[in-house]
């Protein structure tokens, strides 16, 4: 395949691509890990004081928002996580029954389809205080219950949690479904006829077996959870007060209303930080699946 | 090369909607298929629930938001609210509706599918059908990168855009598009085009096919399937992006989202709230209506292209 003619199409091909990946990218990330151990505020400045470096960081980690953040991240992954576990239900439920498979998976897909703008906007609606389901659930006589979620700190992130798994499920149920499908039939087949119950069934065997479907999935709702910034958006811009920030609204508010260069980026690169701890298992797991899989083989 | 096979299988695992479809025996009902059946029903009415308040707020008058019964139907169904968001609904200081950024989304489509699909078509291409020495590291640097979090890498481009004289217009956010895309559809691209036997490529050598020759002749009629999955991949996730509207795109070139964001949270006077639900079904249309036509397809391109998040 060296031909001499073309021997260098293929590397010109690719010119644009490295061109992108090295300056919008990598340059970019250093760019970013720089300017965080400057002083820039609005600007950027290229001085580094390397008497203290970390001055960033050190006001970053007194701050209260960006506590709250951290803490609203992992309040949002764990009530996220919740699509999983209900997208592995529904997706047991459809592949059990097999009745009306294709109905009930456009339905609970749809929300993906649609912009977490969207469905911050429908939800935010919905936990409407004057007209919403408040309104109306006091006016059948239901008083006693409190459904204007959006309007305290202690539970608007409920609010924000509920859309999540709203709009997500339903991609957590087509992968379980997936990975359901690529199971081998005769299991149900000796199950039955070793009498095994349907619910020791799924969790010992079935259950285990989708480990890797489960990682995926895992791994994808984290990566999601980090960069969740729409929605937030959407359904209470950061508020009631500070009560819904989580990472990436921080970062971007630092840098658009805060005007802080310096410190926008310090956060930046604890965002970044972060999706290198999640991300890392991946690298791992996968290695370890290479080094199965080739056991298997030879 | 042990490192590529972790993209290869990330993205081989996660592109598997694609079981067959069996004939399946009729089976009788039992009890249990009842109580499952029912269960399901619960679980599909519950999601369509937001639909469904949406759709019917936007129809109603404003007098009958105010009885509060949410989900009741309109007394008297009325265009009224459509016709006000897509006409002269504020956003920010502009009242001339959504119909601007709907066509602001429009005009930043076409370019961004044409750069980030063209890249990362040849670069998969490249990749996989070529003898590149560092192939592997490369696409190892291309799967990190498809990680990264936006705001690590915001700024910078901020001042590459303002650079290149395109940031705060609709070309800013479309190169921003297609840069932030590049790295998942070139994994794609070489997902797909690695499967293509090498008997073909040389026999296509042979015949002293070059590079481009064979891209244009061979590669590029073979690419049907999944250039359609990766344009609906991409059509929806550009028409749906806000971050990225909203940071590039200035005064001139916001999308539909970003008017729609400023709609339903800055509000002045009273709030309209049945402009508010039409405005957000307007846009939720036209990626509704891609998924209700190809949902297959798009399910198999939101899976392929799940690392995007």
């Amino acid at each position: 395949m060296t031909f001499r003619w073309s021997r260098w199409s293929p590397q010109l091909a690719l010119v644009p691509a490295v061109v992108v990946t090295l300056t919008a990218f990598i340059g970019a990330i250093f760019w970013t890990i720089y300017l965080s151990l400057t002083r820039s505020r609005r600007l950027p400045e290229y001085e580094i004081d390397w008497s203290e470096w970390g001055r960033q960081y050190e006001r970053l980690f007194k701050d209260d928002a960006w506590a709250i953040s951290l803490k609203n991240l992992i309040t949002l992954g764990i009530g996220s996580a919740l699509a999983i576990v209900f997208g592995f239900i529904l997706a047991a439920m459809i592949d059990k029954e097999r009745r009306g498979e294709s109905i009930f998976r456009t339905v609970f897909l749809y929300p993906l389809a649609i912009s977490l703008i969207v469905t911050g906007a429908a939800w935010r609606w919905i936990f409407n205080p004057e007209f919403g389901l408040e309104h109306f659930l006091h006016s059948i006589g239901l008083t006693w219950v409190n459904a204007s979620w959006l309007a305290t700190g202690e539970t608007a992130m409920w609010a924000i949690i509920l859309a999540s798994v709203w709009q997500s499920s339903g991609f957590y149920m087509a992968l379980m479904l997936a990975g359901l499908k690529s199971i081998n039939s005769e299991i149900w087949s000796a199950a039955r006829l070793d009498g095994v119950s349907l619910w020791r069934l799924y969790l010992e065997i079935i259950i285990p077996m989708m480990k890797f479907t489960f990682v995926t999935c895992a791994i994808l709702l984290s990566l999601g959870v980090i960069k969740a910034y729409d929605v937030i958006v959407a359904m209470t811009n950061g508020g009631p007060g500070q009560s819904t920030y989580v990472p990436a609204y921080f970062t971007i508010q630092a840098l658009s209303a805060k005007g802080n260069l310096g410190y926008a980026s310090a956060a930046a690169v604890m965002m970044l930080a972060i999706t290198a701890v999640i991300f890392l298992p991946l690298v791992l797991l996968t290695a370890w699946q290479q080094k199965r899989r080739g056991r298997a083989t030879t | 090369m042990s490192e590529m096979t972790v993209a290869q299988r990330a993205g081989a695992e996660i592109a598997v909607d694609r079981a067959p479809f069996f004939p399946r025996k009729k089976k009788t009902i039992t009890g249990r298929s009842i109580a499952v059946l029912i269960l399901l029903t619960i679980c599909a009415l519950f999601f369509c629930i937001p639909l469904y308040v949406v759709v019917v707020t936007s129809f109603k008058t404003m007098d009958q938001i105010r009885e509060g019964a949410m989900f009741a139907l309109p007394n008297v169904w009325t265009l009224e609210a459509w016709d006000h968001a897509w006409n002269s609904a504020c956003s920010g200081i502009n009242c001339n509706g959504l119909k601007v950024g709907f066509w602001n989304s429009v005009a930043i489509l076409f370019p961004s599918l044409i750069l980030s699909i063209g890249i990362s078509m040849i670069t998969g291409y490249a990749l996989a059908l070529w003898n590149v020495r560092w192939a592997g590291a490369f696409l190892f640097i291309l799967f990190i990168c498809a990680f990264v979090p936006f705001q690590i890498i915001m700024f910078p481009l901020i001042t590459m855009t303002a650079t290149l004289k395109i940031y705060g217009s609709l070309w800013g956010v479309a190169v921003i598009h297609a840069v932030l895309a590049m790295p998942v559809l070139t994994l794609i691209f070489r997902n797909y085009y690695k499967d293509i036997p090498q008997e073909i490529m040389s026999a296509a050598v042979m015949d002293s096919g070059s590079f481009w020759n064979i891209f244009t002749e061979i590669i590029l009629p073979m690419s049907g399937n999944i250039l359609i999955v990766v344009l609906i991949l991409q059509i929806t996730s550009i028409w749906n992006d806000y971050l990225i509207g909203v940071t590039f795109g200035g005064m001139n070139g916001q999308p539909m989202t970003v008017n729609l964001a400023n709609l339903i949270t800055i509000s002045t006077g009273t709030t309209r709230y049945n402009d508010n639900m039409a405005a957000a079904l307007l846009t939720a249309i036209p990626p509704l209506v891609i998924y209700f036509f190809v949902g297959k397809l798009f399910v198999q391109g939101i899976t392929a292209g799940a690392i995007k998040g």
